[in-house]
């Protein structure tokens, strides 16, 4: 067993080393990096999604301009309502 | 043409044309890279797992991290309910992450530069969680559609904006994996090309810029892949705890 005993000692000193350099703050910094690419698709998104239902149904019911704008307004209302909700999330996190 | 940026995303037949009731399924570039990621990760996780000792050699450290990071990852976003799905977000990460990394290399091709692929994870994803929701709520998986505390009146709007708001994840996630990796690179190339064309005198300056511009790339790679895997997470924990 005495090789176990090694590996247990060389694995506090590792972990103290570690604990020194404080990995923990580069990995957040990745999570900002990915919060923030997050965000900008997510409101075009929902936009892009609105207007093409309301292109689907514009072509259906024979509207033409009437509801596509309806629905690009409603989709960039639900892309604010999706960053809305993305940032509410990451203040949760950060507590 | 080979100064073109977006020459590297073409796609073309590999071998013979097979084609199966109308369906054009040849062998092409991106299979073959897909193939290449796939066996990668297998021969890795292979070598990895192959002996299992207390003091882990290089290659069982890092497939054990990998496997500690995404398990920490789920239990973190979607709790203890989500654990019967790590084997699915597991492999989903990898490859994603296999794909974007290849990618980086010279002269190969990136997958996930496809919106088809990119879509395609993205759409089962979709299509999975929304039956899963109703698998494990029934009819009471609607009631994402419908928050709580909203007047009559209101409600019908509401509901349209979070149809909407719902219908739009599988853009927001294929979009934005495809988007990334197709603008990272044709900027490379576009550098690349510039290198060339201003030669020796003036060629150092584009050459710096696609140095950093390569160390941004591989940490775009691995971050879309996190952020892709992370958001599966996050509509997992949707479908599987309701609260609205």
């Amino acid at each position: 067993m005495s090789d176990l005993e090694d590996f247990k000692t060389r694995l506090k000193i590792a972990k103290s080393k570690l604990q020194k350099r404080k990995s923990q703050n580069s990995e957040k910094k990745g999570i900002f990096l990915g919060n923030a690419f997050k965000l900008g698709t997510e409101l075009i998104a929902a936009v892009i999604v609105g207007t093409i239902i309301g292109f689907i149904l514009d072509s259906w019911f024979d509207t033409k301009p009437l509801l596509i704008i309806i629905f690009f307004i409603f989709g960039s209302v639900a892309g604010i309502l999706n960053i809305f909700r993305a940032a509410k999330k990451m203040q949760e996190d950060e507590k | 043409m080979a100064t073109n940026p977006m020459h590297q995303f073409k796609v073309y037949k590999i071998g013979p044309k097979i084609e199966i009731s109308g369906i054009d399924l040849s062998f092409t570039n991106a299979s073959l890279f897909m193939l290449i990621s796939g066996a990668i990760i297998g021969l890795f996780f292979l070598l990895g797992t192959k002996e299992k000792k207390i003091i882990p050699s290089k290659i069982q450290l890092i497939s054990e991290m990998i496997y500690n990071f995404i398990a920490k990852m789920i239990s973190d976003t979607a709790g203890k309910k989500a654990k019967p799905y790590f084997p699915f977000i597991f492999s989903l990460f990898i490859f994603i992450l296999v794909c974007n990394m290849v990618g980086m290399l010279p002269y190969s091709f990136t997958v996930t530069s496809h919106i088809i692929v990119t879509l395609t994870f993205a759409l089962f994803i979709f299509i999975g969680v929304t039956i899963l929701g109703f698998i494990m709520h029934g009819f009471k998986y609607l009631k994402i559609f419908v928050p709580s505390g909203v007047p009559l009146v209101l409600l019908p709007i509401i509901s349209i904006i979070e149809i909407i708001s719902y219908l739009s994840r599988p853009v927001s996630l294929s979009v934005r994996l495809f988007a990334n990796m197709m603008a990272g690179h044709t900027m490379l190339k576009v550098f690349g090309g510039f290198v060339i064309s201003l030669g020796l005198i003036g060629g150092w300056l584009p050459l710096s810029f696609s140095v950093a511009l390569t160390g941004l790339e591989i940490l775009v790679a691995f971050l879309q892949a996190y952020v892709f895997a992370i958001l599966t997470c996050i509509y997992l924990n949707d479908a599987l705890n309701l609260h609205h």
